[in-house]
C-alpha cells in the first residue's frame, strides 16, 4: 500500500517537474507616481515571478536613461525622465515589452 | 437495412484529393476517432441524402493494401470487418493507371464499390479525354467524374451514393492472374471447405494474400480456420512451386498483372493528347530542389513560417491574454478572501489551478496559426520536397526527411515549442525515425527557456553576451543530432523502418476550407487531450507543493514578523487624521482596497477610463482613496509611505512563507534528498527544489533560480568577484545549469503529446527520464570537469562545444543499419 | 546496372527489381515495375536522394534503394 502511493507520488513528481521557466506572455505595466517617480509592476503570463528581468528607461534617440532590475517584489521604480521616453522590459528573445512614456498615466 | 448498410467509406491514393471529398460531403459534421491499438486518425463524418443519413468514414490514404503499413492495416481491417455498405474509391483522373492499381485491390475485397474519379480538371488539363461510362462498363461499377475543389459533379456522386447503397449489390469485375490463377483456385477450394470462413472473408483475395505469404492474412486464417497449418503448409508448397516454375513470386506476378490490367482499361477508356510540356510543378521545383537555390529557399520558408506563428503568435496572445486574466480575476473575486498572510486553502488552490489552465489556453493562438500554416505547407505539397532536400543529412542521424518541420517547430536556433513539434510527427511514414524524432524534439530550443538563459548570461557572461547566446541557441541541435543516432542505435534498434519511397505529388493550392479545418482539428485535439490531463496533473502538484505545510510554530514566528509590521504602520499613522479610520482589525479591507486599485489602474486603457476609475474609487471611500493618492496633502502622504512599507513587508512575508512551505514540502524534500547526487553538478538542494517546483508558477525556475545564482554572483562589482576567485566558480555553475535546462524536459505539455504520437506511456517516461539524466549528466561533467581542469565558465563553453561539435561529426560518420533486399 | 548509377536526364526501362519483401513491395506499389519505362530527373541538393518521373507522377527515393532496380538504358 505504501509502496504503492510512493510510486503514484513519485509519477507525479516525475510528470509534474518537466515544466521549467514556462514564462509565455510578458506582461508589464507602469504608472506615474506622481512624485516624480514610475512604477512598473512586470510578470509573466503563467504566474512566473520576473524578478531580475532587465528593465531600461531609454529617450527617443535610444540612449539609455536608466536601467535596472525588476525585483524581488515584481516591481521596477525609477525617477520619471523630463521628455519623451520609453520603457523597456527585456527578458529575452520573444519576451519584450516596450512602454511608450506617454502611455504611462497616473 | 441494418446501419451498416448506410456505412460508407472513403479510400484512395494519396494526393487525390480525398480529403476534400470528405470535407466536401460531411461538412462540419466531421470529427476525430481512434483505431484501437494504432496511432492513426479515424476520421468519421456524415451527411443527409435523399433522407437518408450516411455515416462515412475517411479511411487513410494508400498506394496499395498490403500489410506492411499501420494505415494499410486498418484500411483492410476496416473493409474486411466492418463491411461498409459502400466503397467510395476517389482517384486522381490524371494519374488513372496507377489509381487502378489500388482499385483493383479494392474490387478484390468484395465490397460494393463505386469509383470517384476526382481532379478531372488536372485531367484535361493535361490532355485526357476520359470516357467514363466505358470505364464503368469495363469495371463493372459506377464511375463518377468530378472536381470536387470546385463542388463539380457533387451531386451526381451523391446521386450515385444513394443509388448503390440501396441497391446492395457487390458486382465485381476480377482480373485474371494469367499463370497464378490454377494455383488461387486450388487454394479457393481448400478453404471454401471451412464454410466459417466463406462466410466472412472474399476467399478469393484470401488465397491470393496467401499465395503472397501476406501475414497479416496468415492471422486471419489462424483465427478462422481449425486447421490453418494445414492451410498455410499448402499454400507455401503452391508458393514455391509458383516460383520455381515461373521464377519470380507471386506477389511480383500479380503486382503485374495488375499493372497490365490497369494500363488495359486506361488504354480503352482514356484518350491523350501528348501536350509536350513539362507540367507546371516540375518547372517549380527546378528551382525549389535546385542545388543552390533549394535549400535557400527551405531556409526562407522556415523562417517565414517561424516568424508568422511565434513572433506574430505571441503577438496575438497580447489580445487574448486580457481575456484569460479576467477569468483570474473573476475566480479570485469568487474565492474565499485572504487574510493578511493567511490564504485560505481554496483560494491558493483556486488560483494555482486558473493559472495553469491559463498558460496552456495562451498558447492556443500561436498553435492556430502554426497549424494553419503547417497544413498550407502539406496541401500545397511543398512537404514532400523538404523532405527531399533534407533526407540525406538526417537520415545520417537515423531520423527522416520529414523530420525536418518538426524539428524545426521544436527550435533550431530560434527558440521553439515542443507541443506542435510532437503533434507534427504524425506524418513521418517510417516508425523508427518517427520515434527517434519526438524523443528528440524535447531537446530543441524551447522558446520559454530563454527568460532564464537571458538571466544567467547577463550575470555570468555580461562580457561575451552575444557568444553565450549563440552558444545555447546552437548546442541543442548538437545534442539532439547524436542523441538521435544513439537512441536509433540502442532503444530504437528494433522499430520497424519503412522504405524512403516517397510521391512527389503536383503542388496544389490550398483551399482556406481545407487549411482551417485541418488546423482547427488539430487545436481541437490539443485542448481535448492535453489541456484536460495538466489540469489533472495540476491537483496533484498542488498537492505536492502545499503539503506538509508550515509547522505552527513557524507560523507563529511569521505572525510575529506581521504583528511588527502592523504595529510599526498603526504607529505611523498616529496623529494624522486616519487614525480612527483605520482599525487594526479591519485592516484588509484598506489592504483589499489598495489592491483593487491597483489591479484596475493597470488595466485601464485610457486616461479617460482612467478618470472614471478613480472617481469611483474616490466615491467609493474617500478616506482610503486619500492614502492610495495623496496627491499634495502632506498627511496623506504620510500615510501612504507607511502603507507602501506595510504593503511591502507583507508581500515579502507571504513570499518567505511560500518559500519555506515549498521547501518543507514533499517536492522540497526530494529535492534535499537528490542533493548529494546533484551537487556534482553544481545544483545544491535549493537549486533542486527550484527545479523539481518548476511548475510552481509565480516564485518559480526563471526567478528563482536567477535570485539563486544572483546571491552568490551579482551585489559585488567584478573586480572584487575576480578578487575572491569566485567568477569562475560561478560562471562555471551558471553553465551547468544551463545546459541541464537545455535538455530538461520543457512541460507535461510535451510529455502528455508524446504519450498520444508515440501511443505508449513507456516512451513517454523515457522521454522524461532519459534528457533529465542526460542533463544530469553533462552538468556534472561540466561543472565537475571543469572545476577539476581550472577552467571558467567562458572556457568550458568552448570545451564543451568542441566536444558536442566532434561527437555530432563522428555520429554521422556511423553507417546505420545497411538496407537489405 | 541499377538505377541509382544514373545521370539526371537518361531514359531507361526496368528490368528487374531485386528487391523482396517490403522494399519490394513498395517499389511495385508505387508503380516500379519491370517493363515500365521511367526518367531520371534530378538528384538533390546533397546528392541523395533522386528523382525519377515514371508514367506522369514523379516519385523520389533514395540511392541505397534504387540499387536493387535493374534498369537497361534508352
Amino acid at each position: 500500500m505504501f509502496k504503492r502511493s510512493l510510486s503514484i507520488l513519485f509519477l507525479a513528481v516525475v510528470l509534474g517537474t518537466g515544466g521549467s521557466a514556462l514564462a509565455h506572455t510578458p506582461l508589464c505595466s507602469c504608472w506615474d507616481n506622481g512624485d516624480g517617480t514610475i512604477t512598473c509592476e512586470g510578470g509573466f503570463s503563467d504566474g512566473s515571478s520576473a524578478a531580475g528581468v532587465a528593465m531600461r528607461i531609454k529617450d527617443p534617440s535610444g540612449k539609455i536613461l536608466a536601467e535596472g532590475q525588476i525585483n524581488k517584489l515584481g516591481e521596477f521604480t525609477a525617477d520619471k525622465p523630463k521628455g519623451d521616453y520609453q520603457v523597456e522590459f527585456d527578458a529575452g528573445e520573444g519576451h519584450r515589452i516596450v512602454i511608450d512614456g506617454k502611455d504611462i498615466l497616473k | 437495412m441494418t446501419s451498416k448498410d448506410r456505412q460508407a467509406a472513403l479510400a484512395g491514393q494519396p494526393n487525390c484529393g480525398k480529403s476534400t471529398v470528405f470535407n466536401a460531403l460531411t461538412g462540419a459534421s466531421q470529427h476525430v476517432a481512434n483505431y484501437p491499438g494504432v496511432t492513426v486518425d479515424k476520421l468519421v463524418g456524415s451527411f443527409r441524402h435523399n433522407g437518408t443519413k450516411v455515416e462515412l468514414v475517411d479511411l487513410p490514404g494508400t498506394y496499395s493494401l498490403t500489410s506492411y503499413s499501420p494505415e494499410e492495416r486498418v484500411t483492410r481491417d476496416f473493409l474486411l470487418h466492418e463491411k461498409p455498405g459502400l466503397v467510395i474509391n476517389v482517384a486522381d483522373a490524371s494519374n488513372l493507371q496507377r489509381n487502378l492499381y489500388l482499385t483493383f485491390q479494392l474490387l478484390e475485397m468484395d465490397v460494393p464499390l463505386i469509383l470517384n474519379l476526382n481532379m478531372i480538371d488536372v485531367a484535361k488539363a493535361r490532355g485526357h479525354e476520359i470516357d467514363a461510362e466505358k470505364l464503368s462498363r469495363r469495371l463493372g461499377v459506377p464511375v463518377l467524374p468530378t472536381n470536387m475543389k470546385s463542388g463539380q459533379g457533387k451531386k451526381e456522386l451523391l446521386e450515385a451514393v444513394s443509388g448503390t447503397i440501396a441497391r446492395a449489390e457487390g458486382r465485381t469485375s476480377r482480373i485474371d492472374y494469367g499463370d497464378i490463377e490454377s494455383f488461387i483456385r486450388e487454394l479457393v477450394d481448400v478453404l471454401s471447405a471451412e464454410p466459417a470462413l466463406a462466410d466472412r472473408y472474399p476467399l478469393r483475395w484470401l488465397a491470393i494474400k496467401l499465395l503472397e505469404e501476406d501475414r497479416e492474412a496468415q492471422r486471419l486464417l489462424v483465427d478462422g480456420h481449425p486447421e490453418a497449418d494445414r492451410v498455410l503448409a499448402d499454400a507455401s508448397a503452391k508458393r514455391k512451386a509458383f516460383e520455381a516454375a515461373y521464377g519470380k513470386t507471386p506477389e511480383q506476378h500479380v503486382a503485374g498483372r495488375r499493372y497490365q490490367a490497369a494500363a488495359d482499361v486506361a488504354a480503352s477508356a482514356v484518350g491523350r493528347s501528348d501536350l509536350g510540356k513539362r507540367p507546371f510543378s516540375d518547372r517549380i521545383d527546378g528551382i525549389v530542389c535546385n542545388r543552390y537555390l533549394g535549400p535557400l529557399i527551405l531556409v526562407g520558408v522556415v523562417y517565414l513560417l517561424y516568424y508568422l506563428s511565434i513572433v506574430q503568435g505571441y503577438n496575438l496572445t497580447n489580445y487574448t491574454w486580457p481575456l484569460l486574466a479576467r477569468l483570474r480575476t473573476l475566480v479570485e473575486a469568487l474565492a474565499p478572501a485572504p487574510g493578511f498572510i493567511e490564504i485560505p486553502l481554496i483560494r491558493a488552490f483556486a488560483l494555482w489551478f486558473v493559472d495553469s489552465i491559463n498558460a496552456l489556453l495562451n498558447y492556443i493562438p500561436i498553435f492556430f496559426i502554426l497549424f494553419g500554416l503547417i497544413a498550407i505547407l502539406e496541401d500545397s505539397g511543398y512537404m514532400p520536397r523538404m523532405a527531399f532536400i533534407m533526407d540525406r543529412l538526417l537520415s545520417r542521424y537515423g531520423l527522416h526527411g520529414q523530420s525536418t518541420l518538426p524539428m524545426v517547430l521544436g527550435g533550431v536556433y530560434v527558440g521553439g515549442c515542443a507541443v506542435p513539434a510532437v503533434m507534427s510527427c504524425k506524418g513521418i511514414p517510417d516508425e523508427r525515425s518517427r520515434l527517434a524524432t519526438i524523443l528528440i524534439i524535447p531537446l530543441l530550443n524551447c522558446l520559454a527557456k530563454v527568460p532564464l538563459y537571458v538571466l544567467l548570461i547577463n550575470i555570468y557572461f555580461a562580457q561575451h553576451k552575444g557568444l553565450a547566446m549563440f552558444f545555447i541557441s546552437t548546442i541543442s541541435l548538437l545534442f539532439a543530432l547524436p542523441i538521435s543516432k544513439i537512441l536509433t542505435l540502442t532503444v530504437l534498434k528494433d522499430k520497424e523502418t519503412t522504405p524512403f519511397i516517397m510521391e512527389m505529388p503536383p503542388y496544389h493550392l490550398p483551399t482556406v476550407r481545407g487549411v482551417l479545418v485541418k488546423a482547427w482539428r488539430r487545436v481541437w485535439l490539443f485542448l481535448k487531450k492535453i489541456t484536460t490531463i495538466v489540469a489533472a496533473v495540476a491537483v496533484v502538484i498542488f498537492v505536492l507543493l502545499q503539503f506538509p505545510g508550515l509547522s505552527a510554530e513557524r507560523l507563529a514566528d511569521y505572525n510575529g514578523r506581521k504583528d511588527q509590521a502592523v504595529a510599526a504602520f498603526m504607529a505611523a499613522i498616529q496623529g494624522t487624521r486616519f487614525a480612527g479610520r483605520i482599525q487594526e482589525d479591519h485592516l484588509m479591507d484598506l489592504v483589499g482596497y489598495w489592491d483593487e486599485y491597483k489591479d484596475a489602474k493597470m488595466t485601464a486603457g485610457n486616461q479617460a477610463a482612467l478618470d472614471e476609475l478613480k472617481q469611483r474609487f474616490e466615491a467609493r471611500d474617500p478616506d482610503f482613496y486619500r492614502i492610495v493618492q495623496p496627491g499634495g496633502d502632506q498627511e496623506a502622504q504620510k500615510a501612504n509611505r507607511a502603507f507602501k512599507k506595510l504593503d511591502r513587508s507583507r508581500r515579502e512575508i507571504l513570499m518567505a512563507m511560500r518559500q519555506e512551505r515549498l521547501n518543507q514540502s514533499f517536492l522540497g524534500r526530494l529535492g534535499q534528498a537528490i542533493e548529494p547526487v546533484t551537487r556534482f553538478a553544481g545544483f545544491n538542494w535549493r537549486v533542486n527544489v527550484a527545479l523539481l517546483s518548476a511548475l510552481a508558477a509565480k516564485e518559480s525556475s526563471v526567478a528563482t533560480l536567477g535570485a539563486l545564482y544572483q546571491q552568490e554572483g551579482s551585489g559585488q562589482s567584478l573586480e572584487q568577484r575576480m578578487a575572491e576567485g569566485e567568477k569562475g566558480f560561478s560562471s562555471l555553475a551558471a553553465l551547468a545549469l544551463m545546459l541541464f535546462m537545455v535538455l530538461y524536459p520543457p512541460c507535461v505539455a510535451t510529455t502528455i503529446a508524446v504519450k498520444l504520437q508515440s501511443g505508449s506511456a513507456r516512451w513517454m517516461l523515457f522521454s522524461m527520464f532519459y534528457p533529465m539524466i542526460l542533463g544530469l549528466a553533462v552538468a556534472t561533467l561540466v561543472y565537475s570537469g571543469g572545476l577539476a581542469l581550472g577552467l571558467d565558465g567562458r572556457q568550458a563553453m568552448y570545451a564543451f562545444y568542441g566536444l558536442a561539435l566532434a561527437v555530432t561529426v563522428a555520429m554521422g560518420l556511423i553507417k546505420n543499419r545497411a538496407q537489405t533486399a | 546496372m541499377t538505377l541509382d548509377q544514373l545521370k539526371p536526364g537518361s531514359q531507361a526501362r526496368i528490368v528487374h527489381l531485386a528487391a523482396r519483401d517490403k522494399l519490394g513491395q513498395r517499389l511495385m506499389d508505387m508503380g516500379i515495375y519491370p517493363g515500365l519505362r521511367l526518367e531520371i530527373v534530378r538528384n538533390a541538393p546533397l546528392e541523395d536522394p533522386l528523382e525519377i518521373l515514371l508514367d506522369g507522377y514523379y516519385v523520389s527515393l533514395r540511392h541505397e534503394e534504387a540499387r536493387f532496380v535493374e534498369v537497361e538504358r534508352l
